[in-house]
């Protein structure tokens, strides 16, 4: 009878009066995995950080292998026997593989301070073969991608012989090989009779690994049972509490031949190649392509971020030869960036300041020296707020780094939408966002595609772009590959296209 | 870990509100009153209330910087300079054994006096030759900061170094003495019952405020403060909004350069060569972040009071011969550090709603 | 919030009312006569002498005094005087910055009625009253020169002279300046054109700049410091180039300085100085509190008196008379004594 290796029991925690987690119960038998899903929001990560020592939890216990577990800090949990594997990898980027891995206690000559260097990278050799990771140990972290410094992480918990592995999110940077490498580790280690704790939106991912399941939904434990009993509907529907019928609302599509954004072979060296093509009015237009393809690169150049040597950009027939951020709003061009956090919101400001940081010399005569309309841009704000059902505190109070992903990109969203945007640009809008949010997301993209606003959509995720829009452009090596209309949508022949080398 | 769970329990919300430095001000004073009796005399609160006036003009001007992210260290070297030239202008007389050697000698002032001493429109000009000179000092540094890109420490140290450089070099050390007695009423003097550098101060907060509270430019200061890049992103000019702190920062300190020139009845070339301390202390105590995005008009009336008071009660004091600076850093440190306790506090109440 | 605010209520509350007590309170014990001692920092054997010759005196005859130090900073100095003025002192000994702020400062003292006196450093001039001790720097700087120049003239060559000038916002740089250059120019024919090596009065300032000066003409042989405390930077520089030598070496310099401290004077023991101008540190503390403890028996308010101290050369010749006139010789005594 495998023992119990994590018993929860009751745990509870609250914030400002917002509960988090409702008496949660869980188990986790050793040797087993545990696929745990949840919206954002719903709890799961205050539950990882309560057992990661981060934060405190308000009432109930823990149970780590029969003793009680009552971690006070991160340092705790790392004593006990808890290995966290986390979307933001906690490596030293300047010091090389073997010293990260053995950070915490270097191998060192008998009785000396001084380190073992042979025997360090000895260890970390065989370390690295474990996790499949053939690399040097004398290799600075920096050099490493994403996802070999996720195997360093895997590797560093073997090294400590955690007892309990929780993985976080950890294919979102990760290339498709570099997943099945991922789950080729895992596998070893579940054979190992390693306890793991596996934390994913992908939720066919999340199939694939466990051995048991449990949904979290606004703070309480919904579901929990073996893997058998699930299948990704269900996982949807008891994250969400509602069947969600279609992921993709459908629209009317009756793009008009007006072109709103015309691109002419647009050509920066090292990054884009001869781009041409056009958006037209109520119009979606995807634009996929593997990471570093030039899709997010292409657009930072349109928007002015970015500088070109080459070719011509036009909005609403307007020659835009040298575009700004400042020209191109202007021209009621609006961009969605990919990276919320660093270039879309204001994290230490509030949801209404972020809301309308665009709009404020709407609101007043003198431009930037006059006065903000509080009374206007209040009422704005709250109407944008509500009409993207942003869930949050006071909108003038609330600060946009307590919010959950989806909200604070929709926040982002919002804020553009208060420009009454002719052309807007949306750079991966659903990344790290749970379910119920990215439905929002859709809908609102496409009453705006049906008001008349040309959008420009681009996604890492071939589903989305097949959902949403009418046509795909597909880029490789900064070079435009191919263009598919919704009619031909191929999975197989765009992502053929996404791969082929240049030409 | 366990000290700020201790502080939770305290009465929470005087700890992280806006008026806890007022509070400590107001505690430390009724301590100080309990030694020291005359501490509440209306003579030493006039006293120490002028010397709140042209601090805080500084501070407001040093917080406009700070909010940007930056940090303006020349304040004080263009208090210095622009209190010379001030004084080249208006000046009503020169001892010639003093100024005989000095280059401008005979070209801007000579022994009947400075450039348009016995005018009129001396003391009006001078004070427009202070303040301009402050703004383009002021200009200068923005642009490196901004358009080359340099660092604000390195920047304004520099600017620090050669201004006051500057002034001691234009004056071969000499004070300027015979200012006009209309000038020196602007520092001393008072409309009716009001000090008129009360009237200077509170009319350049009330700006101050106005601007940051209300005004879209304000929002791009603070915009600028916390992300830049969100800030350009969204079409801000970052630019300009940056080199528009830094001069409103020299603006401030040409006010406070009228401030003290007229207090000491002089253009002196070492004006303010101790004050950069009391300045950034002051802002730091009131909880104006050192990492920008952060600040208000009430923060830096609250830390300079403060720091006021703290000078005011160590001047009493029979310990300090070489103490003074060494308590001063020391409140400062214990300001800093409990403004991390306090941040922390906040942040750890909101860790989870929601973080991937 | 509400707490805070009944919580900041109450404080302001309590503030007011304390400074209405505070207002009517008279806080000054009993008849006892406090003085207010306001100086910068205490950098040479002068200047610490001075503050232990009026500190200890004035103490023990029984009066309060308030000692600050403002750290050469004008500005503080402004404050902590007007500081003092609130606390209805009887009396101010001031050694200010420069000239002008002690104009300024006495001016305030003026306006409140409260009797001043200025210690050794003047104001620039004598728009307002105050009761001034300055010592005839010019008078002690050329007596003190011209027995140097006797000296040099049984040499027989013409002499390379530099002086190590002062801080010239400091009224006494100038005048020991021109106390040199008169006794200089009453022999043309004896000296080449000084050399005038500006020290600031900072002691690194004045090693980085007198080696400077003699790298340019090591040939100096006759050399006046505008300061006793800046001899040790004479010899620093001196003695590497061999030319720190007692009288009667050949390459002695004539070496001499102004103020009296004890360094000086063990020098001069050793026939290293040939002689030093000497401000009477005892009389003028002595004069100044003299002064303003009559004009605060006789109840004025703004006394004005400008005492001058004649001083005096001491030199190899007149050594063993007045050596017990110099403070500096008084307080080696003392210490040995002790």
């Amino acid at each position: 009878m495998a023992e119990c290796a994590l018993k929860i029991r009751d745990i509870s925690k609250s914030f400002f009066g917002i509960q988090a987690l409702r008496e949660v119960n869980l188990d986790v038998r050793e040797g087993q995995t545990l696929g745990l899903i949840g919206e954002n929001g719903a709890g799961k990560s205050t539950l990882m950080n309560i057992l990661g020592g981060v934060i405190a939890l308000d009432g109930g216990a823990i149970r780590l292998f029969g003793d009680k577990y009552y971690p006070a800090c991160p340092a705790d949990a790392t004593r006990a026997g808890i290995a966290f594997i986390h979307q933001e990898l906690n490596l030293f980027g300047n010091l090389s593989i073997a010293d990260n891995l053995f950070i915490d206690r270097f191998p060192q000559f008998r009785r000396s301070p001084l380190i073992d260097k042979r025997s360090t990278y000895n260890q970390a050799d065989v370390l690295l073969s474990s996790v499949d990771l053939r690399l040097p140990p004398q290799t600075p972290v920096e050099l490493l991608t994403p996802g070999e410094k996720q195997l360093v992480e895997i590797a560093k918990a073997m090294r400590r012989e955690s007892r309990i592995i929780i993985f976080d999110e950890p294919t979102t940077s990760l290339t498709a090989a570099e997943r099945s490498r991922l789950f080729a580790i895992i596998k070893k280690l579940q054979d190992q009779g390693q306890t793991i704790i596996y934390i994913s939106h992908t939720l066919e991912d999340v199939l694939r690994v466990s051995d048991t399941i449990a949904v979290l939904r606004d703070g309480c434990l919904v579901s929990a049972g073996p893997r058998d009993e699930y299948s990704v509907n269900k996982m949807i529907s008891d994250m969400v509490g509602r069947k969600i019928e279609q992921m993709y609302p459908t629209r009317d599509t009756c793009l008009e031949a007006k072109p709103l954004l015309e691109v002419q072979s647009l050509t920066q060296p090292g990054i884009v190649r001869d781009i041409t093509f056009q958006l037209h009015k109520k119009e979606v237009l995807g634009i996929f392509g593997l990471m570093g393809s030039g899709r997010s690169e292409l657009v930072r150049i349109i928007f002015g971020l970015d500088p070109f040597s080459a070719g011509k950009i036009r909005l609403n027939t307007v020659n835009i030869p040298k575009p700004s951020p400042a020209l191109n709003i202007r021209h009621a061009l609006a961009f969605v960036t990919e990276n919320r956090r660093e270039e879309g919101l204001l994290m230490e400001a509030s949801v209404m300041e972020n809301l309308n940081l665009l709009t404020l010399g709407k609101c007043s005569k003198l431009g930037p020296m006059g006065l903000i309309d509080r009374m206007k841009t209040t009422k704005c704000t709250q109407q944008m707020s509500k009409q993207l059902n942003i869930k949050s505190g006071p909108i003038q109070k609330h600060q946009a780094k307590n919010l959950s992903g989806g909200n604070q990109q929709k926040v982002v969203l919002g804020k553009w939408l208060l420009t009454d945007p002719v052309v807007l640009i949306l750079d991966e809008p659903t990344r790290g966002i749970d379910v119920g949010a990215k439905v929002e997301i859709y809908r609102i993209i496409n009453q705006l595609a049906e008001k008349g606003t040309g959008i420009l959509y681009i996604s890492s995720e071939l589903d989305e772009l097949m959902g949403m829009c009418d046509r795909i452009l597909v880029m490789s090596n900064g070079r435009l590959k191919a263009e598919f209309q919704r009619d031909d949508y191929d999975q197989e022949a765009i992502l053929q296209a996404a791969f082929s080398a240049s030409n | 870990m366990k000290m700020y769970r201790i502080l939770l329990r305290w009465p929470e919300k005087v700890v992280l509100s806006d008026h806890f430095v007022l509070v400590l001000t107001a505690l430390y004073f009724l301590l100080i009153w309990a030694i020291y009796p005359h501490m509440a005399g209306h003579r030493n609160l006039a006293n120490l209330l002028s010397n709140v006036w042209p601090l805080l003009a500084l501070v407001i001007g040093q917080m406009f910087v700070l909010i940007v992210g930056g940090i303006d260290l020349s304040q004080t070297s263009i208090m210095a300079v622009t209190s010379v030239l001030g004084a080249m202008v208006m000046a009503m007389r020169f001892d010639p054994a003093k100024f005989q050697h000095n280059p401008l000698w005979g070209v801007i002032f000579s022994e009947q006096g400075g450039w348009l001493a016995g005018h009129s429109s001396a003391v009006p000009a001078a004070i427009f030759v202070m303040l301009a000179i402050g703004m383009g000092i002021g200009f200068l540094n923005g642009l490196a900061v901004a358009k080359l890109r340099m660092p604000p420490f390195m920047v304004t140290l520099v600017a620090m170094s050669f201004f006051s450089g500057l002034a001691i070099y234009l004056t071969r050390s000499e004070n300027i003495m015979h200012l006009p007695a209309s000038f020196i009423a602007i520092g001393k003097g008072a409309v009716g019952p009001i000090p008129s550098a009360l009237l200077i101060v509170v009319s350049l907060a009330a700006v101050a405020f106005v601007i940051l509270n209300r005004s879209v430019l304000g929002r791009w200061f603070y915009a600028v403060g916390q992300n830049i890049r969100t800030a350009s992103v969204s079409g801000i000019p970052t630019d300009r909004v940056v080199i528009l702190a830094y001069v409103f920062s020299g603006f401030c300190a040409g006010i406070g350069s009228i401030l003290y020139s007229a207090r000491l009845e002089a253009g002196r070339p070492t004006l303010g060569r101790n004050l950069l301390l009391d300045v950034i202390g002051a802002a730091v105590i009131g909880g104006i972040s050192l990492f920008g995005g952060k600040g208000k008009v009430l923060w830096a009336v609250y830390g300079v009071l403060f720091f006021v008071v703290l000078d005011n009660s160590l001047n009493k004091m029979p310990i300090e011969f070489y103490s003074i600076d060494i308590i001063k850093g020391c409140v400062i440190l214990m300001a800093a550090l409990l403004d991390a306790l306090r941040t922390r506090i906040a942040a750890n109440q909101v860790i989870a709603v929601g973080a991937a | 919030m509400e707490n805070a605010k009944r919580f900041i209520l109450f404080i302001l509350l309590g503030v007011v009312l304390l400074t209405y007590a505070g207002c009517s309170r008279k806080d000054k014990p009993s008849d006892q006569i406090t003085i207010c001692f306001a100086f910068q920092d205490l950098e040479t054997e002068y200047w610490v002498a001075a503050h232990k010759a009026i500190t200890e005196t004035l103490r023990a005859r029984n009066i309060r005094v308030l000692e600050r130090n403002a750290h050469q900073d004008a500005n503080r100095q402004l404050e902590q005087i007007r500081d003092a003025i609130a606390q209805d002192v009887d009396g101010i000994i001031m050694i200010p910055q420069d000239g002008e702020s002690a104009v300024t400062i006495i001016g305030e003292a003026n306006q409140a009625g409260i009797p001043i006196g200025v210690f050794n450093r003047p104001p620039a001039d004598r728009s307002k009253p105050a009761l001034v001790v300055v010592a005839d720097n010019e008078r002690i700087a050329e007596e003190a020169v011209a027995y140097m120049a006797e000296a040099a003239q049984k040499l027989n060559r013409k002499m390379t002279p530099l002086i190590l000038v002062g801080d010239l916002g400091d009224q006494n740089s100038i005048e020991r300046k021109n106390g040199f250059y008169k006794a200089i120019n009453a022999h043309p024919d004896l000296f080449k054109e000084p050399i005038e090596v500006p020290t600031k009065w900072d002691a690194v300032t004045t090693l980085a700049n007198l080696e400077a000066a003699l790298q340019v003409e090591p040939r100096v042989d006759f050399l006046f410091t505008s300061s006793d405390f800046l001899y040790p930077q004479v010899k620093a520089v001196l003695e590497p180039l061999g030319k720190w030598k007692p009288i009667g070496d050949p390459a002695h310099v004539i070496l001499g300085g102004l103020d009296g401290d004890s360094a000086a004077y063990t020098l001069m023991k050793e026939g290293y100085v040939d002689a030093t101008g000497v401000q009477d540190l005892f009389f003028e503390a002595d004069a100044i509190m003299e002064a303003l403890l009559d004009a605060i028996e006789k109840g004025q308010s703004t006394p004005e008196k400008w005492i001058q101290d004649p001083g005096f050369a001491l030199t190899q010749e007149n050594m063993a008379e007045r050596e017990m006139d110099m403070w500096g010789y008084r307080i080696l005594k003392a210490e040995a004594g002790s």
